[in-house]
């Protein structure tokens, strides 16, 4: 019996004795599973003695709530200052009723009182390894549902092509692919490839790029069910749609963005929480909601020989803070305007980062029409300034839905529609939308836009790090200045996403607690 | 049971309508720093100790569309809309109510210039602007030392390309969009700036 396991042979054998979670542990030990590291949630030491140590938490944002609920289940005496009149920073979702807070245009949200109109102003999805949100959407009973962000079946819009006429996402994304494969396979010749390739080599490339195209025997595309069909009628024959003009396709900026739904923070799965995004800020609320004081700007943060002294103004008073510790997310784009005594090699990081103008629209519209053109949640691009049009996937076959009418990255058309006046914004967005869906306009009841570099106690989103500034402040800002810790997604590889904003929390929180056990030891051997 | 509740309704109606009215005060210090000195990574300066005939002129400007309306004068438009919201007088003295208790900084010199130049170039300016860059109210020409540089170097650029200054409504600003537009080149506005530095 000295025969030599295969692989396979062996991980069934530790399944028999091990049940299946040994078997996954096994399967990671021989490489057979891809894995992915995770940014580890800090084991805290818990506080203990008569002296608890102080944290004070500037920003009731994703990273500072979740410091807070960590640190306060350890012990720690925790206060959060949040500058404005509500937690959660730029996780903000709007119903009827609630104050879009922008500077010099403070609008209210006018949706219906409905528990599927709402719009998710910041984050919107959670892809499925951003693993410290979604275990605190699991720890705090958050009710998670399917995101859907990418359909096929959503459109494409360029005036550039087509004369500006939409069509399906499938259509271009099958029909280009289709003529780049056959261009491919007809101008391929075997003797282009390294002598390592043999003939059974370009045989398979070959097929692969059949494949890739859905070519015919001949290797030439005809279309192909990916695209679609003329008509979806099953009582008779059916009739692929015949491929779109290469010509117009290329001359589309589409091009830019059509993986998209592709990227590892974009693609299928991804999860949304169920009733709004702040579902996630009421679920960090409901442990340490107690501790955080909204409707409050600090004013300044002095490092001081014991730690940190930050002073706050509340309805016109100035209150004092000393704390062990300070967590810090209030946005750089702020903190350049605050008083503090941070030496210039830390606090010239404040101005050297720039501030994202990302811009968003919701629309509540009487009747879910998309839905009637077969699009069931994801998004419809186009290359006017509204950019993108979501759909929403909760509510479905409802009568009513709050659809994104824009959402818009760059920092020039950011720019554009905060010049605008609120109602001008809904009216271009309403415009440009005509061209993707006819009578769009009759469907609008109410519209809300946020200017994130506008919006009061924000005034930009996300953090722009472009390499040389990166390479310059990351390290030095991430890390601590005494006892304060800058945190936010501001700090992190992934801004603009909350996964950036808990991994940075972490950083911080897991240095304090080495700080913390080393004094702690320091008083035992003493 | 129903009057109250309709009573209730109409004070919550009543209490909306004053909130969106009434603008805080406190959303200053959101652009504008603690106590009003300034926030350089969002280009709003510092109004600490501005003189309030100076604050009271351009919050009119930025009101009635005389100002920061200049498709190029982004940071100028980020303020419009704030003046349009403060409407009439009562907004306005408010405001310079609330900036006049603000403890004002000497914010840190940044622009560097030629000095001796800057001082050659500034005889023109101190015609208005005083010697010391203190300020004359009766020619409308507000005080200079100690204000962040940074927002002087912005607004000398702003006023030779025509951002501001530009409304012929705006007769301070087209005076001084006039003298602007004899400083003969880009360094000569980091020179007279760095001179004014020098006034504090």
């Amino acid at each position: 019996m000295n025969q030599a396991l295969s692989r396979r042979g062996f991980l069934h054998l530790v399944g028999a004795f091990g049940g299946s979670a040994a078997v996954y542990q096994a399967a990671l030990g021989m490489g057979l599973l891809p894995t992915v590291a995770h940014a580890d949630r800090p084991d805290i030491a818990p506080i203990g003695g008569k002296r608890r140590t102080k944290v004070v938490v500037l920003g009731a944002g994703i990273s500072g709530l979740a410091a807070t609920y960590e640190l306060r289940r350890k012990g720690y005496d925790v206060q959060v200052i949040e500058a404005s009149h509500r937690a959660g920073g730029r996780n903000l979702t709007l119903r009827g009723g609630d104050l879009v807070d922008e500077s010099g245009y403070p609008q209210t949200c006018g949706f219906d009182r409905d528990p599927d109109l709402y719009f998710n102003a910041g984050p919107a999805r959670i892809p499925g390894h951003h693993s410290a949100l979604l275990g605190y959407c699991k720890e705090l009973g958050i009710q998670l549902s399917p995101f859907i962000n990418d359909n096929r079946s959503a459109l494409v819009q360029d005036d550039a092509m087509f004369g500006g006429r939409p069509i399906r996402n499938r259509e271009y994304i099958t029909d280009t692919r289709g003529f780049i494969a056959e261009l491919l396979a007809k101008s391929l010749k075997p003797e282009q490839l390294s002598a390592s390739f043999t003939s059974a080599d370009y045989s398979r490339l070959l097929e692969y790029v059949r494949q890739f195209g859905e070519l015919d025997g001949r290797f030439t595309y005809t279309g192909s069910a990916r695209a679609g069909f003329v008509k979806h009628d099953y009582t008779g024959p059916e009739k692929l749609k015949q491929p779109l003009a290469i010509s117009e396709l290329m001359r589309s900026g589409f091009m830019y963005v059509m993986s998209f739904g592709e990227l590892d923070d974009q693609s299928a799965m991804m999860m949304e929480p169920v009733g709004g995004m702040d579902r996630v800020v009421a679920g960090f609320m409901s442990k340490v909601g107690d501790c955080v004081r909204t409707h409050s700007q600090v004013e300044s943060i002095r490092l001081t020989e014991r730690g940190v002294d930050v002073v706050y103004r509340n309805d016109g008073k100035r209150t004092l803070v000393q704390a062990d510790y300070c967590l810090n997310c209030i946005p750089m784009q702020l903190l350049a305007g605050i008083e503090h005594n941070f030496p210039p090699e830390y606090s010239g990081g404040f101005t050297a980062v720039k501030r994202g103008k990302l811009f968003k629209i919701g629309l509540q519209m009487k009747e879910r029409f998309w839905e009637r053109e077969g699009i069931y949640g994801g998004i419809s691009w186009t290359m006017q300034d509204i950019t993108q049009l979501w759909y929403p996937a909760h509510g479905i076959h409802r009568d009513k839905g709050v659809m994104l009418g824009a959402y818009t990255f760059g920092d020039d058309v950011g720019e554009k529609w905060s010049r605008m006046t609120p109602a001008q914004r809904i009216e271009a967005a309403i415009q440009q939308g005509e061209k993707l869906h006819p009578g769009y306009r009759s469907y609008v009841e109410h519209g809300v836009s946020i200017p994130w570099h506008r919006m009061n106690h924000m005034l930009g989103c996300s953090a722009r790090w472009d390499d040389s500034v990166r390479d310059q402040w990351f390290k030095r800002l991430q890390a601590p200045v005494g006892a304060h810790y800058l945190i936010g997604d501001q700090l992190s590889y992934h801004s603009g996403w909350q996964e950036g904003a808990i991994h940075s929390a972490y950083h911080a929180i897991a240095d304090i607690d080495k700080r913390v056990r080393g004094q702690a030891a320091q008083v035992v051997a003493a | 049971m129903k009057v109250r509740l309709a009573v209730l309704a109409a004070l919550a109606f009543v209490t909306n309508v004053d909130a969106a009215d009434k603008p805080d005060l406190s959303y200053c210090t959101v652009c504008h720093g603690a106590h009003g000195n300034g926030n350089p990574a969002i280009r709003a300066p510092k109004i600490a100790g501005m003189e309030p005939w100076y604050i009271r002129r351009q919050l009119e400007l930025f009101r009635d569309g005389m100002r920061g309306t200049h498709p190029d004068d982004y940071p100028g438009h980020e303020m419009q809309p704030v003046g349009v919201r403060l409407r009439d007088d009562a907004g306005i003295e408010a405001a310079l109510a609330y900036v006049a208790g603000f403890q004002p900084k000497t914010p840190p010199a940044t622009v560097d210039g030629d000095t001796k130049r800057g001082s050659s170039l500034y005889e023109t300016c101190a015609a208005c602007h005083g010697a010391k860059g203190e300020g004359n109210q009766s020619l409308g020409a507000p005080a200079l030392a100690s204000r962040t540089d940074w927002y002087l170097v912005t607004q000398l650029q702003n006023y030779k390309t025509g951002l501001r200054g530009d409304d012929a409504r705006d007769t301070n600003g087209a005076q001084m969009r006039a003298i602007a537009a004899t400083l003969p080149d880009e360094q000569a506005i980091d020179d007279v700036v760095a001179y004014i530095n020098t006034l504090r």
